[in-house]
């Protein structure tokens, strides 16, 4: 029989055709993700002009010189294929990879890109919260277009967590110098390029942000072909167009995750991303706005201890994690540290008890046995929006034990002008600090060293002494060491504040996501390139 | 007329004046945007030159004088946050506003004049009640909670409307419903009792005795004169819905006027505050004009008496 033949080479055209048409769908990215957030933050798309909440809606277009590696949490390549800590941290050397492209054909990226984009960051006037630290930059050489050093006064040994994609705010993205200085800084904003793998579309500012997929992107080409940001204030109707499959991702406080569990939306955990603690403001006694009649800053500095530690005892951390945070978080006693950090030991994580009657005891013993009076700010802060009710929580804790409270509703513009002019003394407030960097000290130097411009945490002599030591430190056993035997034994000992402990947080995910890697600790979406078609 | 005209153009230009300056004021009394612009963390020294670029360092008086100056040149400005001209800002969002409230005040229309007149037409009988019932839950129901409902009952269980955004046509009927369903409310009030009124009239009366069919007496000579406070006060509401639908964007994530105020104010957006607020105004205030140059164009006996003195 002369059929076989045929038939088989039939079969084999056909299955060679399912096979090819099968890659090539596997392949070219396709439909569109929407995702609907509270805000875009200032929506400005230069590097001087974007603070840092902005992060979320610029990291699908952007990228960094590192990245974090998603298992291990260690700085890993992105734009800089590999570099160099030189002269114990007071050089960086960066070797740049070969070939990106920035969008719409406008060029490689080189060093020359880098050099304008640190500089512009560093300028004054930025807006850039990384700014202040940039300005240490003593000088850049460019030895060829693909490497470029960068040189600090002293040792600078974080650098390379301040240039990494892996953080939340971490928003020294690389730009095109060619393209802003023949476009002009107003046309560039109005149709930024970048070399990641999300390309600008629109802008509709206040509404909608649209980006497409770059398919033959050096790093990871998507697998949506659009990507839609949508501004959606209100959470219950984020929840609502999640659910009517309007949008397939939300972003969703802690609090509303019982109410998603109830209706059956699914919800990716984004762990230990921020630490909850109550600033006691005022401790700051060589500043003018010092007031020595504050309770827990007082000159008597085991009074003034007495004081804080009560503020500590008076608060049930365990309930207001479980009601105020939904569960989403743990309760910590180590200053800015999450159970899985190598300083952390269990001694040091285990939190402050709840202990009223020991807390109306040493309020009594430092002198005040009827308690005093104090104002607590109750302030949102961008993706924190349960800040208000911790700061409520904490204050009906604080009523149960004779502390008379006072709640004053502030919006972040007020508090933010206090807290630059340090008027907040006698102030309380509930905060949330972003890991900006994984090692404690990190968001210490601007908020906690006498020599950084503004404070939400307190001054003291041993607190800079700490920073100053491990901003300097280049081997990373060591900085361990110091943070794991003695600053924070020595936080815990001195008790700056309330420490409520690690908080998480979620979204709201549709059906139609996939897979979905996450960097640990990276407050904020992320990584939308890598987000797979659930089938 | 001409003189009477003059009159209320001077005084529409007056009262806008008022309203910048209020506002003006206002903006300045909530703080320094620039506290919002920078980082928590930037310098004193960002801080300063910030607040010099944009001019915040000058006496109030003297941004004061730019401002009004700048406005009679047609200049809003540019905003504080974007430093982009305000008016490119305005008119983004202009259009989704007046979308939002035109298909409103249709909406409104629609449902409050033909409910208005069958309540009238059976006073007293079971439709009357229904829709006395329906104005009071129109004008007691938070529109804020209205529109959870609606997404949640259209947008979500049923799945025949979309949950929020601006599109086509189905994105714009739930926000619409839920910021027309309180003034159609109040439509139907006002025509049930306009409608009361003139049905009891002589000509009437006289149109029924003539043997002229029910219908053509209620819709051809009842409503046409039961109308005219109707017409008047849909061009006011109209007007008001342009800048009050600050809720319903909010809640539907329309990106309308109402909501660029709003943001604004929260970022102490000056320019933008300021210009907004001044569209607005002026838009009522033109839309007053408007509604009394309509009445007394609509009803000769307005007229009539203007000319007689």
């Amino acid at each position: 029989m002369t059929w076989r033949p045929y038939c088989s080479i039939w079969l084999v055209v056909v299955l060679a055709g399912a096979l090819g048409a099968g890659l090539a769908s596997a392949q070219s990215p396709e439909g569109t993700l929407t995702v609907a957030v509270a805000t875009f933050g200032n929506e400005r798309w230069l590097p001087h002009l974007y603070p840092g909440a902005e992060d979320v809606v610029l990291k699908p277009m952007l990228e960094n010189l590192l990245n974090r590696d998603p298992k291990t949490g260690a700085l890993s390549p992105m734009l800089a294929e590999r570099w160099e800590v030189l002269e114990g941290g007071r050089a960086w050397r960066f070797y740049l990879r070969k070939g990106v492209q920035f969008h719409d054909g406008h060029g490689e990226m080189t060093a020359e890109d880098v050099k304008f984009t640190l500089a512009t960051i560093a300028k004054e006037g930025s807006a850039n919260s990384l700014g202040p630290e940039f300005r240490l930059i003593k000088s850049m050489d460019i030895e060829d277009p693909y490497t470029i050093t960068i040189h600090f006064e002293k040792p600078f040994v974080a650098f390379g967590n301040k240039v990494t994609q892996g953080l939340f705010a971490s928003v020294a993205f690389i730009h095109s110098k060619k393209y802003i200085e023949t476009v002009g800084e107003e046309a560039a904003e109005r149709h930024p390029v970048a070399t990641g793998p999300w390309k600008f579309v629109e802008h509709v500012r206040g509404d909608r942000i649209v980006y497409e997929a770059v398919e033959n992107h050096w790093r990871a080409a998507p697998h949506f072909k659009r990507l839609v940001f949508l501004k959606v204030p209100e959470p219950a109707t984020r929840m609502a167009m999640l659910r009517a499959g309007s949008v397939d991702v939300i972003e969703i406080g802690g609090e509303y995750v019982e109410e998603l569990k109830k209706v059956g939306v699914r919800t990716l955990l984004m762990p230990n991303v921020s630490w909850v603690y109550v600033i006691l403001g005022g401790q700051w006694p060589g500043k003018p706005t010092y007031d020595p009649n504050v309770p827990w800053a007082l000159p008597d500095a085991e009074r003034a201890r007495k004081v804080r530690l009560a503020l500590n005892l008076a608060v049930d951390k365990q309930a207001i994690v479980q009601q105020v945070l939904g569960g989403l978080g743990s309760v910590v006693g180590a200053w800015l540290t999450y159970p899985t950090d190598p300083w952390a030991t269990e001694a040091l994580l285990q939190p402050y008890p709840y202990d009223p009657a020991k807390a109306k005891a040493l309020l009594a013993e430092a002198g005040y046995p009827k308690g005093f009076e104090i104002t607590m700010n109750l302030t949102a802060w961008p993706g924190r929006g349960y800040l208000p009710d911790v700061g409520e929580a904490v204050a009906t804790y604080w009523e149960k034990v004779g502390i008379k409270v006072k709640r004053r509703p502030v919006d972040r513009a007020v508090f933010s002008a206090d807290f630059r002019a340090r008027s907040y003394a006698g102030v309380t407030l509930a905060y949330a600090a972003p890991v900006v960097g994984p090692e404690l000290w990190e968001p210490l130097i601007r908020a906690g060293h006498t020599k950084a411009s503004v404070h939400l945490f307190a001054e003291h002599p041993q607190l800079d002494a700490f920073i100053d030591r491990l901003a300097i430190e280049p081997d990373q056993a060591e900085r361990v060491r110091i943070m794991r035997d003695e600053m924070v034994p020595w936080l815990h000992a001195y008790v700056p504040g309330v420490a409520i402990g690690a908080a998480h947080a979620i979204m709201g995910v549709g059906p139609r996501v996939g897979e979905w890697p996450l960097i640990p600790g990276h407050m904020g979406f992320h990584n939308w390139e890598y987000v797979t078609h659930r089938r | 007329m001409i003189m009477y005209l003059i009159g209320r153009v001077l005084q529409t230009l007056l009262s806008m004046l008022v309203v910048i300056s209020i506002v003006f004021v206002l903006t300045r009394l909530s703080g320094n945007p620039v506290h919002l612009l920078l980082d928590v963390n930037a310098t004193q020294r960002d801080f300063d030159l910030l607040t010099r670029h944009l001019g915040l360092d000058k006496p109030l008086p003297v941004q004061y004088g730019i401002y009004v100056k700048n406005i009679v040149q047609g200049d809003f400005g540019k905003s504080v946050l974007s430093r982009r001209p305000v008016t490119e800002h305005i008119l983004e969002r202009l259009p989704a506003t007046v979308e939002l409230g035109v298909v409103a005040m249709l909406l409104s229309v629609l449902i409050g004049v033909p409910i208005g007149v069958y309540s009238a037409v059976r006073r007293g009988g079971v439709l009357d009640s229904a829709a006395r019932v329906f104005a009071v839950l129109g004008q007691s129901l938070p529109p804020f909670w209205l529109g959870l409902m609606l997404i949640l009952v259209f947008g979500v269980i049923l799945g025949v409307l979309p949950a929020g955004g601006r599109g086509g046509l189905q994105h714009l009927l739930l926000p619409a419903f839920t910021l027309g369903y309180f003034t159609s409310a109040a439509i139907m009030r006002l025509t049930r009792s306009s409608m009361l009124e003139v049905l009891g009239t002589d000509y009437i009366k006289f149109a029924r005795l003539k043997g002229l069919h029910e219908q053509i007496v209620l819709w051809k000579h009842g409503l046409k004169n039961a109308l005219l406070p109707v017409i008047t006060f849909a061009v006011l509401l109209f007007v008001q819905f342009l800048g009050g639908a600050v809720v319903t964007e909010t809640v539907f994530a329309w990106p309308g006027l109402g909501r660029l105020i709003l943001e604004s104010i929260t970022t102490r957006d000056y320019p933008i505050v300021q210009a907004g607020v001044l569209v607005l105004s002026a838009l009522y205030l033109i839309g007053n004009l408007l509604v009394d140059m309509l009445y007394s164009w609509l009803n000769p006996k307005i007229r009539y008496r203007s000319t007689a003195g």
